[in-house]
């Protein structure tokens, strides 16, 4: 039982892959938005890649644990101090009845994930117990967690110990500029050729108007072909309007000029195009970003996209764990 | 336009877009949902989801189990299967949903509106005038004299865009610019040539006509309308609006409250394109109710 003495700030119960197959319903995927970090962290406290655990976001909470437990975070560098000392990340860690989890704001990073041993007993909604706030939908009450309450957690010995191997992490870069793969399509025909290297030659700067909806970027003015500014009405008044289609998970959503990236918890459908999207291998990146950093994105087919996407599901294994 | 080839669009590693034609004429999303309809019964391998919409479809698929190329092949394969629009039969429930046209709750939203964003006046009697109506109630008869198509479920969970199946119905509107900030629970919106019904709270852009009583998703199961199901509507599907006064929404109100509304779904139709199409020729376009 893990008893949130403070909540950080929207932290949420999330499960990996989160609430798949109900886009045509208008329920988005939800689950952790660093999937490599949370999936390791599971990993490493013995669970399922996938069991229900604590994503942070920028501050992290202050958690009592009701029990003997074992426990591992990874993700942001949360600095975490049980009973005044600091505990490592990437590792799994036994904590006793009564002890106290102090996660601080993310010096390296932006999302926290916090594992333990069974995992959160939160109960499947549509096959997934990932919170989604907007529908009140998922985790314990379908909301982010609050002070005071206790989460249950299943039964599990776990094992303290072990680690996840340095190659296994991700780095996060140095400098403020994160490379970002992208996929061109599926409306990258209505840019034109100075519109799409104005894509790739730009550093766009994260607006702090994102969260897991969606990711909104600053950057210079986009360019059309006659496709977006010589068309039906019906599509809308702006060159970036069209009737209304479904998104990608990912896409690089062209709302008037703004660019914002569709995450988690993001829309279904509607009346912009998408010129790009960001595949699901670069999706970690972008849940560790802050506002303020940048993107530089860098263009990749679908075929290195799924190989990136390959690499990834072989890293988050058991082989990673020592 | 209808394409001749449909285009298989990439959309990232796990995501393709099919476009059947790049407008929004009916047959269009006929096509899509044929396609959704038969990826459904084919359980083509690998296929996670599809979300169909106006001209297109997104299928969301799982790159282990089949390859970019594969699918596009599959999708051709299947939408090869379909014919022609005109042999197309879908599943189609029809929903008779109570609405109270010209309400005093979206009108109080367009009131507020008007007060803290832009001038307005009030929606049903603007969307009346633009489209050659008499006056607001006829707005009502025209707007509740047709099936409403469901061409798509999005977004806000649940939220159905519909588009009036009856030519002699059909209206359009131009949509709010800037956008309203909030929005009635419930509202029924049109803009373009689209209805819709307002799930949450948010933001939007129709004109708002009317308001109903009931929910359209509900992720409680506290109406025996959701004991298997989370939102009422799928695509395909058509709704009725059936108008009720003040006396009978409120009363509408109260059973939904108490978890003992039940909808009035007719379940055992299939839509015929070609039955449609000779339906509509059949008719005088000039006719308005």
């Amino acid at each position: 039982m893990l008893e949130i003495v403070k909540p950080g700030l929207e932290t949420s119960i999330q499960d990996f892959p989160g609430r798949v197959g109900y886009w045509n319903q208008g329920f988005p995927p939800s689950g952790p938005m660093d999937m490599w970090s949370f999936r390791l962290a599971n990993l490493v406290v013995g669970n399922d890649e996938g069991a229900p655990g604590l994503e942070a976001q920028f501050m992290g909470p202050t958690i009592k644990f009701q029990r003997d437990s074992v426990i591992a975070m990874t993700g942001a560098n949360m600095r975490p101090i049980l009973d005044g000392q600091p505990i490592p990340m990437w590792e799994s860690v036994a904590v006793g009845a009564g002890q106290t989890l102090l996660m601080g704001p993310a010096v390296a990073g932006a999302r926290g994930y916090l594992a333990v041993a069974g995992g959160i007993d939160a109960p499947e909604w549509l096959g997934s117990a990932s919170t989604f706030h907007k529908a009140g939908v998922g985790g314990l009450d379908g909301h982010a967690v609050r002070a005071g309450q206790v989460l249950p957690v299943k039964e599990a010995a776990g094992t303290p110990g072990r680690r996840v191997a340095d190659r296994a992490r991700p780095t996060f870069p140095g400098g403020k500029t994160w490379e970002i793969q992208a996929v061109r399509g599926p409306n990258d025909d209505w840019i034109d050729d100075a519109g799409h290297e104005r894509f790739i030659e730009t550093a766009w700067m994260l607006e702090a108007r994102s969260d897991r909806t969606g990711y909104r970027l600053t950057g210079p003015d986009w360019t059309f072909t006659e496709k977006a500014t010589n068309k039906a009405p019906e599509h809308g008044d702006f060159p970036s309007n069209i009737i209304d289609q479904g998104y990608p998970l990912g896409a690089v959503n062209l709302g008037g000029q703004t660019p914002i990236i569709l995450m988690n918890d993001g829309p279904s459908m509607g009346g912009f195009i998408c010129p790009y999207t960001v595949p699901s291998a670069g999706f970690w990146k972008l849940g560790q970003m802050k506002p303020n950093e940048y993107i530089k994105f860098r263009e990749v087919s679908v075929g290195e996209a799924q190989k990136l996407r390959l690499a990834l599901d072989e890293t988050c294994t058991h082989d990673s764990i020592e | 336009m209808i394409y001749d080839e449909p285009r298989v669009l990439p959309g990232g590693d796990t995501f393709v877009l099919v476009q059947f034609g790049d407008d929004a004429r009916i047959d269009l999303n006929f096509m899509a949902l044929g396609l959704t309809a038969a990826l459904r019964e084919d359980r083509t391998k690998g296929v996670i989801d599809t979300n169909p919409s106006y001209n297109s479809v997104v299928v969301e698929y799982d790159p282990d189990l089949i390859g970019a190329d594969d699918l596009a092949q599959e999708l051709r394969r299947l939408i090869e299967g379909l014919g022609s629009v005109e042999d197309l039969e879908l599943e189609s429930r029809l929903a008779y949903l109570p609405v109270m046209y010209r309400d005093p709750w979206t009108k109080a939203c367009v009131e507020d509106y008007a007060q803290r964003i832009a001038p307005r006046d009030g929606d049903p009697e603007f969307v009346a005038r633009i489209n050659g109506l008499e006056d607001a109630a006829q707005l009502a008869r025209v707007h509740s004299g047709t099936e409403h198509w469901v061409v798509a479920v999005c977004s806000t969970p649940g939220l159905p865009l519909m588009v009036a199946l009856d030519p002699r119905c059909a209206i359009t509107s131009p949509k709010y610019n800037p956008p309203r900030t909030w929005t009635t629970l419930g509202a029924i919106g049109v803009g373009g040539l689209s209805t819709s019904i307002y799930t949450t709270p948010g933001p939007g852009g129709y004109n708002l006509i009317g308001r109903t009583p009931v929910p359209l998703w509900d992720t409680q199961a506290r109406l025996p309308a959701y004991r298997d199901r989370v939102v009422l509507l799928d695509a395909a599907d058509r709704v009725k609006f059936v108008p009720v006064e003040l006396e009978e929404f409120e009363y509408i109100e109260r059973r939904v409250a108490d978890g003992t509304y039940a909808f009035n779904i007719t379940g055992y139709q299939r839509f015929s394109v070609r039955a449609y199409k000779d339906w509509v020729a059949s008719l005088d376009p000039s006719e308005r109710f």
